[in-house]
């Protein structure tokens, strides 16, 4: 805390306030090997479209009682968010050391 | 907080008021089970992998700052997007029309690039954690204290609230006991933030955030399909509705009773735009801690600049199902006065269930329900996230502990979590007891917004506003806008006052009272800073104008700069204003 307060001084501040923010600013930024958020968005739609794909075939011969359910949206949504998470995993996929 | 100050509309009776379980909204199918669960594991295990990563309490509490503008620029969208704001402005879309995207568009946009080019900076150079923090560095303890005190209050409030009304919502949806919904809810979103901190929260609402999307997505493009298109739309409904103006945004805000929301576009302009707005976007610190945790200034600046537009494209997903409603549905929906004097009728706000159960089946329906979840969870997630850092940093270490180890603020985080969450579990149950609690807690909070804007603004843009002068003016534009907010209650003849016009209506209030308790605030700040003695000039490096050294952004190419980028989204918002006129 010492050099932190030292370092207050150097910025220039006087009051108590200013500690507050140096705590939080003097580490120098890690570096790590995070999985991106984009890998897991791309787990989740791949699932989800995987399985609203396969609902879509299914109702097919059972089709629900909503509106428009001649369009098969289930199949081209749950296709296109397939794809999409497909994608997302194959770009953002963790790669070996 | 969650829903933004746009929630201020949305009754709540309509939840008290609802029907049994076995009437319930939505009928869904095990498979829609399946793809909720599978999300509950999903945001668990993204907690559970970024643990390990979570070390000090610069990741805890300021996700590392190494987030990109993209990550920051959704989640700071995504915090914002709660299941009871695409609900309750589906429902306003419906009742008011178009009218509803202003609170997307001018009630947005400006602010948001205000924050990005103006102010950003500022909260970005202090080095700061929240906006608390930055008014205890810029006036010191006292405004610092007042403030940060205030937040965690309404945070936690808020919090229990929008718990209750989710609970409320899925019971009514898909008959789920309140119980469960509260507990199962509120523990994932604990675990998940306890684990991982604002890292954890910051990548769950991106998740969320493509998964509200996709899960809404669909309602717009097959309600365009069957009522053909959006020439077919206004048709439809100048069919249905043959009295009254909903698809123009300003034509009718001449006078207070020529549109239905009953507000003249002074309101709009001055209230919303430019009070109500710039107070909640700016100084929200649920908000602003997803931007402070970029990894550099630019991508601090970017960040509200990406999250304008995706902003601006949001009533896609939530006006216009409201608009396709009054266009498509067979019957028309009315408020919730009568719905108890005819039972089998829906309420406004039920826009949106009733059209995710006209066009979407099984797994659609589950993807749908989940978005709605996914927008309830990163509204949590955000108030939690957001309270352990104002209570550890802001209170904990300001006023009661004084220099104590990383590790310890961190260990006091992950607490401070748990126990935002189970106090908020509380508070949900509180407004269970008291339903009349949660309108007066979301107006507590629209109370404190607008006032707060005036005394940051003017600490970032002046340096003779001094501490005392902060202080003050927080305290008069709070105490003012209670004092206007019981008048009407208690005498609403005084609203030809406060909204300028007998014809208001609550929102039209609500806009004006901003403005006069910004103006307030604005004043005795300015009074009383030159009746106190100023603050030294070294003590406000980094902190206002003119003594703070900003980044030169010379070196950029063109369209790597976010003043090019706020100047497209400045474009694309007037354009928008224009083709709905």
């Amino acid at each position: 805390m010492d050099q932190k307060s030292e370092m207050n001084k150097k910025r220039g501040g006087g009051g108590s306030g200013r500690q507050i923010a140096v705590d939080l600013i003097d580490e120098k930024p890690s570096k790590r090997h995070m999985l991106p958020v984009w890998f897991f968005i791309g787990l989740i739609l791949l699932t989800y479209g995987v399985i609203i794909f396969v609902t879509g075939i299914y109702e097919i011969s059972h089709p629900p009682s909503t509106i428009l359910s001649n369009l098969h949206a289930p199949i081209w949504w749950g296709g296109l968010l397939g794809i999409i998470g497909a994608v997302y995993i194959l770009k953002y996929r963790p790669h070996g050391q | 907080m969650t829903p933004g100050f746009g929630f201020l509309h949305l009754s709540f009776a309509w939840l008290f008021a609802a029907p049994s379980a076995s009437a319930k909204t939505l009928s869904p199918h095990p498979v829609d089970f399946a793809i909720i669960a599978i999300y509950f594991a999903m945001v668990i295990g993204i907690g559970l992998y970024l643990k390990k990563y979570t070390k000090s309490g610069k990741d805890f509490f300021l996700a590392g700052r190494e987030m990109t503008a993209w990550v920051a620029g959704l989640s700071f969208v995504s915090a914002n997007l709660g299941a009871l704001e695409l609900m309750g402005w589906a429902g306003s879309a419906y009742q008011y029309g178009i009218l509803a995207a202003h609170w997307y568009w001018m009630g947005a946009i400006p602010a948001m690039l205000f924050l990005a080019i103006v102010m950003m900076p500022f909260y970005y150079i202090s080095k700061t954690h929240s906006v608390p923090g930055y008014l205890h560095l810029r006036y010191g303890q006292a405004t610092g204290g007042l403030s940060a005190v205030c937040f965690a209050i309404m945070t936690l409030l808020m919090s229990g609230v929008d718990m209750f009304a989710m609970a409320l919502v899925l019971k009514v949806m898909l008959g789920w006991n309140l119980n469960f919904s509260i507990w199962v809810s509120s523990i994932t979103v604990g675990i998940y933030v306890t684990l991982g901190g604002l890292f954890s929260a910051i990548f769950n609402e991106v998740v969320q955030f493509f998964l509200i999307w996709f899960g809404a997505l669909l309602i717009p493009i097959l309600g365009l399909v069957e009522a053909g298109g959006w020439t077919g739309l206004v048709a439809r409904i100048h069919r249905n509705f043959p009295q009254q103006d909903f698809t123009h945004l300003w034509r009718g805000l001449g006078h207070f009773s020529d549109n239905p929301m009953g507000i003249h576009w002074t309101g709009i302009v001055f209230g919303l735009g430019m009070t109500l707005s710039f107070g909640y976007w700016t100084t929200d610190f649920l908000v602003i801690q997803r931007v402070i945790a970029a990894k550099d200034i630019r991508a601090a600046k970017m960040a509200p600049v990406i999250g304008s537009f995706f902003k601006m494209a949001v009533p896609f997903i939530v006006i216009l199902p409201g608009l396709l409603a009054l266009a498509v549905l067979p019957y028309h929906l009315v408020p919730q006065s009568a719905i108890g004097s005819a039972p089998g009728l829906h309420s406004y706000n039920e826009v949106l269930p009733l059209m995710l159960a006209r066009y979407c089946g099984p797994g659609l329906l589950g993807l749908g329900v989940t978005a709605l979840i996914a927008g309830f969870m990163s509204g949590m997630a955000g108030n939690v996230s957001a309270f352990s850092t104002v209570w550890t940093y802001d209170l904990y270490r300001a006023f009661i502990r004084k220099g104590a180890s990383d590790s310890h603020y961190l260990s006091m985080g992950r607490w401070c979590t748990m126990t935002g969450v189970v106090l908020s579990i509380g508070a949900a149950y509180l407004v269970m007891q008291f339903a009349s609690i949660m309108d007066y807690v979301q107006a507590l909070f629209s109370f404190f917004i607008a006032p707060l804007f005036g005394t940051v603004l003017l600490g970032m843009l002046w340096k003779r506003i001094t501490g005392w002068g902060a202080f003050w003016g927080l305290l008069a534009g709070t105490v003012s806008s209670v004092s206007m907010f019981t008048l009407v209650k208690l005498n609403p003849r005084a609203l030809a006052y406060v909204a300028l016009s007998a014809h208001a209506r609550a929102m039209a209030e609500n806009m004006y009272r901003a403005l006069w308790s910004w103006i307030i605030c604005v004043i005795v700040t300015v009074v009383v800073s030159y009746v106190t003695r100023p603050q030294p000039v070294e003590s406000l490096k980094g902190l206002v104008y003119g003594q703070t050294e900003l980044p030169s952004e010379g070196h950029l190419a063109l369209w790597q700069r976010p003043i090019f980028w706020a100047g497209v989204a400045l474009l694309v918002f007037l354009f928008l204003q224009w083709v709905f006129w």
